[in-house]
């Protein structure tokens, strides 16, 4: 069973931001991820809120699992399933990647040692081995795991020593992975480092250096701003090749998604669409260059959907839309659904907000191939910049 | 009066009084015996419309009470009703609103006038007359709509029931004069009159005489013993005029439903398929599954086998294990296989019906159902046996 897996860069400016596209061959079958784009999030193995049938209308790619979901059980049930995750989780026609911990809620664990690595369950703090976490993605057989790392996220103010030991543990558990993963996985490193130059230096170029698939790059815990923690990253970034792709946590809303993407991230976590959707917030930022300049639009990016305003509001949520919930229902239904705390609504408010998110990655990597991505970021952040901080965004608190 | 509905037998079983017909509704036909799933705020359980098409559902049940307060009567009227509203293209069914509030409100009283209660949202005195009820089913605009009743618990006895059960054939009149859309929306009369057979029959003969284009049997599935129940039910099949679909309220488990049907009920509803699944139990024709007990984490098979629904096509038990109570695609995943469950049990009483083997239908669902004869609940037994259907006998000699 010959599987491969391959990054082809299409369009690759002399700026940094690059248009790819990851081919997988597994089983005589075919999948195709473009970049930029993101990981859908999933928790427990579903995508929050969508059945099979109601992920199935939305374009999305590829999918991240992050393990720790499972690890209240060990051996996790799901693992003992024969025929792997990608018919477990009916996620067959999925590019599946799996991770430790997870992406869009990074909660504290306990300290690591060299062997064990703490990590977030539903029973609390649970450890695993770095060789047991072999052993499980073996069993689930993804298409593509994310070596442990080491992480000093929830670490203040790190020392030297505690850095170095981070990048040596992570790259001592990559070698490990490297070794005993199964063929037909790809193995993704994870770059370290945390605010150190030389060492996130060294951890990226050491890790370049070993035979991975690309890259992950960690922002979670590194600053306070998407600013800050993309300067962090960028000396990582600088010693990568660019002919392996390059993932991304802690990016999340749409301005600094297009900051990432312009310092040459290709793919985020995509947990961004799952957290409004829980807030109750749809997404609605504008993709057209063209719509930058009639102003019909609201110059929001979110729509709070709990507000009274809506109550008889017979609109879709974004008129141009082509997503299920737009095609089918009204803001003032979606109100409703909220007010009275139905299912249904975070049901229509995930398949709008994961779509829309589908169709601004979709719209980027137009923007990137028709060389008119630098003007579409500038609109794009003048428009919004100014609110993306503030309460429109995190309006529930 | 008016009727928006045609009604059309099309088998009838040669030894029960159960029956296949076509009803057709303002948004199309429904097949018969059928099961209402409950969606009280205009929407059901997190199902979308597309879901509740491809698992063919016909028709659906909204609860006017909640309806009136969320989103509200001006709302509705704005968007034109809550088909539009929850842009449902296929048959709604109403309730009066009576029955929520006397259940919901503790601090209801019933009055001459109507209902009488403490509004929820800032505590004023508030009545909804049989008058204010039509308005508002008129405003929601379903299909089908229910009069207000007079609605005592199936356990009350003594005056306050003939009462209850008078008071109701008078606010049908009012109901039926308030009724402002019979051309688009069939209102239904509800037979009352307790346990008490002579006041049944007094209803029926009287509510017979306003000829509403269907009749409901309500005042039952209150707590009360299940050998009166099914008498109860029986009678009115026997005295209902055998031209108008015949609707029993808040009837659902597998064996009730059966029996209802073979008893010549038409319509039925209940909150219990879709209710129960959020608290992982799924339903089987071999009993109830509560998949959120461990010993699933490692069962790799579908709920049912035989079940052709998106679940059980796709997932297995272990799967929903996981999600079952903690996600809400655990909830979703169940619900769908429930109401698939609930509609392919009405398929295959219709299926029986029509290639008229009802009869052992009944004998094999019994036999799937229950572990034994001996475990048969005896009410069942002595009913089906009003139609000539010996369980005891006929299940030990195929
Ligand atoms: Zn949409
Ligand atoms: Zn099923």
């Amino acid at each position: 069973m010959a599987s491969t897996f391959s990054f082809e860069l299409i369009v690759k400016p002399d700026r940094c931001f690059r248009l790819g596209r990851i081919i997988c061959w597994r089983n005589k079958e075919r999948k195709v991820m473009s970049t930029p784009n993101f990981l859908a999030y999933t928790v427990r193995g579903s995508v929050p809120h969508l059945t099979p049938d109601n992920l199935r209308e939305i374009p999305v790619e590829a999918l991240e699992i992050p393990l720790e979901n499972f690890l209240d059980i060990q051996p996790p049930p799901s693992s003992l399933y024969p025929h792997g995750a990608h018919k477990f989780f009916n996620f067959e026609d999925f590019m599946l990647f799996f991770d430790i911990r997870d992406p869009g809620e990074f909660k504290k664990a306990s300290f690591n040692t060299d062997k064990i690595v703490s990590v977030s369950t539903l029973q609390g703090v649970c450890k695993i081995t770095s060789d047991t976490y072999v052993k499980y993605i073996n069993s689930y057989n993804p298409d593509a795991v994310i070596s442990l790392a080491d992480m000093t996220t929830f670490e203040k103010t790190p020392g030297l020593k505690r850095i170095k030991k981070s990048v040596n543990r992570t790259l001592d558990w990559l070698d490990y992975a490297l070794a005993n993963i199964k063929e037909g996985i790809q193995v993704f490193g994870a770059v370290v480092g945390h605010n150190n130059h030389e060492e996130r230096i060294r951890s990226a170029q050491e890790t370049a250096n070993k035979n991975v698939a690309g890259f992950l790059l960690n922002g979670h815990g590194l600053g306070a701003t998407s600013r800050e923690r993309l300067d962090l990253l960028k000396i990582s970034i600088n010693n990568l090749p660019n002919d392996k792709p390059r993932i991304a946590y802690g990016f999340e809303n749409p301005v600094d998604i297009l900051r990432g993407i312009f310092e040459g991230i290709d793919i985020f976590d995509g947990s961004y669409p799952s957290k409004k959707t829980e807030e109750g917030n749809a997404l609605i930022f504008t993709l057209e260059n063209e719509e930058f300049i009639s102003d019909d639009t609201e110059k929001s990016l979110l729509l709070y959907l709990h507000d009274e305003k809506y109550k008889t509001d017979f609109r879709p949520l974004l008129s141009s839309c082509k997503c299920y919930a737009c095609r089918n229902h009204t803001r003032a239904y979606i109100h409703h659904l909220l007010r009275t705390r139905e299912m249904l609504a975070t049901v229509l408010l995930m398949s709008h907000n994961l779509y829309h998110y589908t169709q601004f990655f979709k719209k980027i990597r137009e923007h990137i191939e028709k060389n008119r991505f630098i003007t579409f970021v500038d609109q794009f952040c003048q428009r919004y910049d100014d609110t993306c901080e503030s309460k429109t965004i995190y309006q529930i608190q | 009066m008016k009727s928006a509905l045609t009604w059309e037998i099309v088998a009838q079983c040669s030894r029960t009084k159960a029956r296949v017909a076509k009803l057709k509704l303002p948004h199309g036909v429904v097949d018969t015996p059928v099961f209402m799933p409950v969606g009280t705020q205009g929407t059901l359980k997190g199902l979308t419309v597309k879901q509740l098409e491809d698992l063919d559902c016909q028709i659906m049940l909204n609860n006017t009470y909640h309806l009136g307060l969320r989103p509200g009567k001006e709302v509705l009227e704005e968007i034109g009703g809550a088909h539009e509203f929850q842009n449902w293209k296929r048959n709604l069914l109403t309730d009066s609103g009576g029955f929520q509030m006397v259940s919901l409100l503790k601090l209801a009283c019933i009055t001459e006038g109507g209902v009488e209660f403490q509004s929820p949202h800032d505590g004023s005195k508030m009545l909804l007359t049989p008058e204010h009820s039509i308005s508002l089913q008129n405003s929601i605009g379903a299909d089908i709509i229910m009069q207000l009743d007079d609605v005592v618990s199936s356990l009350t006895t003594g005056p306050r029931v003939e009462e209850a059960m008078l008071r109701s054939i008078r606010w049908l009149d009012r109901c039926i004069i308030a009724h402002k859309k019979p051309e688009s929306q069939n209102l239904f009369a509800i037979i009352q009159g307790g346990l008490d057979v002579n006041l049944r029959r007094r209803c029926i003969e009287e509510m017979k005489k306003r000829e509403t284009p269907g009749y409901a049997i309500g005042g039952l599935s209150g707590g009360e013993e299940k050998d009166i129940f099914w008498r109860i039910v029986t009678l009115c099949t026997d005295l209902l005029p055998k031209t108008k679909p015949i609707y029993c309220m808040g009837v659902g488990y597998t064996e009730d439903l059966i029996v209802c049907s073979a008893l010549g009920v038409d319509m039925y509803d209940c909150v219990f398929p879709t209710r129960t699944a959020r608290f992982g139990n799924a339903l089987t024709s071999k009993g109830t599954l509560n998949l959120k007990t461990s010993k699933f984490s490692q069962d790799f098979r579908p709920i049912e086998e035989d079940c052709d629904c998106l679940t059980c096509k796709t997932f297995t038990r272990a799967y929903i294990h996981i999600h079952s109570t903690r996600e809400t695609v655990g909830c979703h995943l169940i619900t769908i296989h429930n109401v698939s469950y609930q509609l392919r049990l009405m398929r295959n009483i219709r299926q029986a019906i029509i290639e008229n083997r009802f009869p052992s239908f009944i004998i094999q669902s019994f036999k799937d159902l229950f572990d034994s004869v001996d475990k048969y609940p005896k009410w069942a037994v002595n009913a089906l046996n009003s139609v000539n259907i010996n369980l005891t006998s006929e299940s030990k000699n195929p």
